[in-house]
């Protein structure tokens, strides 16, 4: 059972905060919000780019779509106890299906959690340079689908 | 885009000159100091140049330094992470002198405040039973097969757009709930919500001495809608929403 306030830090700051629970909402902060001004220079930023973007997808309408109508389709599973919750999500691993690892209403904001978890492998990759507009508009994210079949670390996990 | 250089300036965000900095760390904050200019100073490193920035460590030091600031009292506009100039000379040319009167009085905005962030997003079963209850037309095609993993992906998608709709018709009434719930506490931020389960994502700037009161009754909040709605608080954390940015 999650417990309905997760709160990084215990008293004074952030020093000890739990993570990974944390992480997502720091990072969103980080690359999204703060103080912003024209004269810095942005110098071979190669893994910002790419975090940045993934940030701030949105989930494409047509996943999101097919992610809501197999969610309904577990509960139909649950109401008819054709299995039990553990089997069910033991198959959907191993299944390794499009988005079946992670529940429909997962966010984007969670992959941002499962690209710091491999960030530090990532090192050798070509950053992928989409420009940031397009992110922004986010109807697709089609070329995005490596990192989200990694296993969740979320705060949503139990 | 990429350009080649020796040394660089880390650009963490602006304090007040002669504010006291927590330890420089062995990455992202090596060499962590103040480079001062009149009544401000902004807070640099000089992490090493042969790498790109960005990795997950960076991100977390880049908040831990802001978090030690604000945790000690001092007022703070964090900048958004990738603020890099030349050199000292130039954090204080092109940065502080020439945007002094701004920071100073967006030091002043921040200043005895904190950042806390409310999210709020639906539990999934539960939320979804509550569609299915209100509307019949996808219940029905729910029943109909239209969920199966082998039902044509146009019924698949059809049936999942019904479902987005329908949680994007019942949000406004919950969001206004939980603010109506958590009061006027202080300036409010509103970000995009980017999903169609997320119910709010909201940043408060609220005064020091308000802080653990704010704690607690968002804390009461979340206790009262636990059975359909997680609700997670961040902070308290540099006024990252509440600093002017694009």
């Amino acid at each position: 059972m999650t417990s309905a306030i997760q709160q990084r830090g215990g008293g004074g700051g952030y020093l000890g905060r739990p993570a990974p629970s944390g992480l997502a909402d720091v990072v969103e902060m980080i690359l999204d919000k703060g103080l912003v001004i024209d004269a810095y220079v942005r110098v071979s930023l190669v893994g910002i780019e790419l975090l940045t973007i993934d940030a701030r997808i949105v989930i494409a309408s047509v996943d999101t779509y097919l992610r809501f109508a197999e969610a309904t389709n577990r509960l139909d599973l649950y109401e008819h106890g054709g299995k039990d919750l553990p089997d069910l999500m033991e198959g959907m691993a191993e299944g390794g299906a499009r988005g079946k690892t992670k529940g429909a209403l997962g966010g984007a904001k969670e992959k941002v959690s499962e690209l710091i978890g491999g960030s530090d492998d990532d090192e050798d990759e070509q950053p992928r340079r989409r420009p940031r507009e397009r992110a922004r508009q986010s109807s697709s994210r089609s070329s995005s689908g490596s990192t989200r079949r990694r296993p969740r670390r979320s705060e949503d996990e139990e | 885009m990429t350009t080649a250089v020796d040394s660089w300036c880390y650009v963490f965000g602006v304090v007040p000159a002669g504010a006291r900095l927590s330890p420089p760390g062995t990455g992202l904050s090596q060499r962590l100091r103040l480079v001062e200019s009149g009544e401000l100073a902004a807070v640099v490193s000089s992490p090493p140049t042969d790498r790109s920035l960005g990795r997950a460590a960076d991100l977390i030091e880049h908040d831990r330094v802001l978090a030690d600031l604000v945790a000690g009292g001092t007022p703070v506009l964090p900048m958004r992470f990738g603020a890099v100039l030349s050199d000292d000379h130039a954090v204080v040319e092109e940065l502080l002198a020439v945007h002094e009167q701004e920071f100073r009085e967006a030091l002043d905005a921040v200043r005895d405040r904190v950042q806390y962030t409310v999210k709020a997003r639906y539990i999934e079963d539960v939320v979804l039973r509550e569609v299915l209850a209100d509307n019949p037309q996808i219940e029905q095609l729910r029943r109909s097969g239209y969920a199966d993993e082998d039902a044509t992906l146009e019924r698949r998608l059809g049936l999942g757009e019904l479902i987005v709709r329908a949680l994007e018709e019942r949000r406004p009434a919950d969001t206004d709930t939980l603010l109506d719930e958590l009061g006027d506490p202080g300036e409010v931020s509103f970000r995009e919500l980017a999903a169609p389960d997320e119910v709010l994502d909201a940043a408060f700037l609220i005064e020091r001495r308000d802080a653990s009161a704010f704690e607690r009754r968002v804390a009461a909040v979340a206790r009262k809608h636990e059975a359909r709605l997680q609700i997670r608080l961040v902070g308290p954390s540099p006024a990252y929403d509440f600093v002017g940015s694009g």
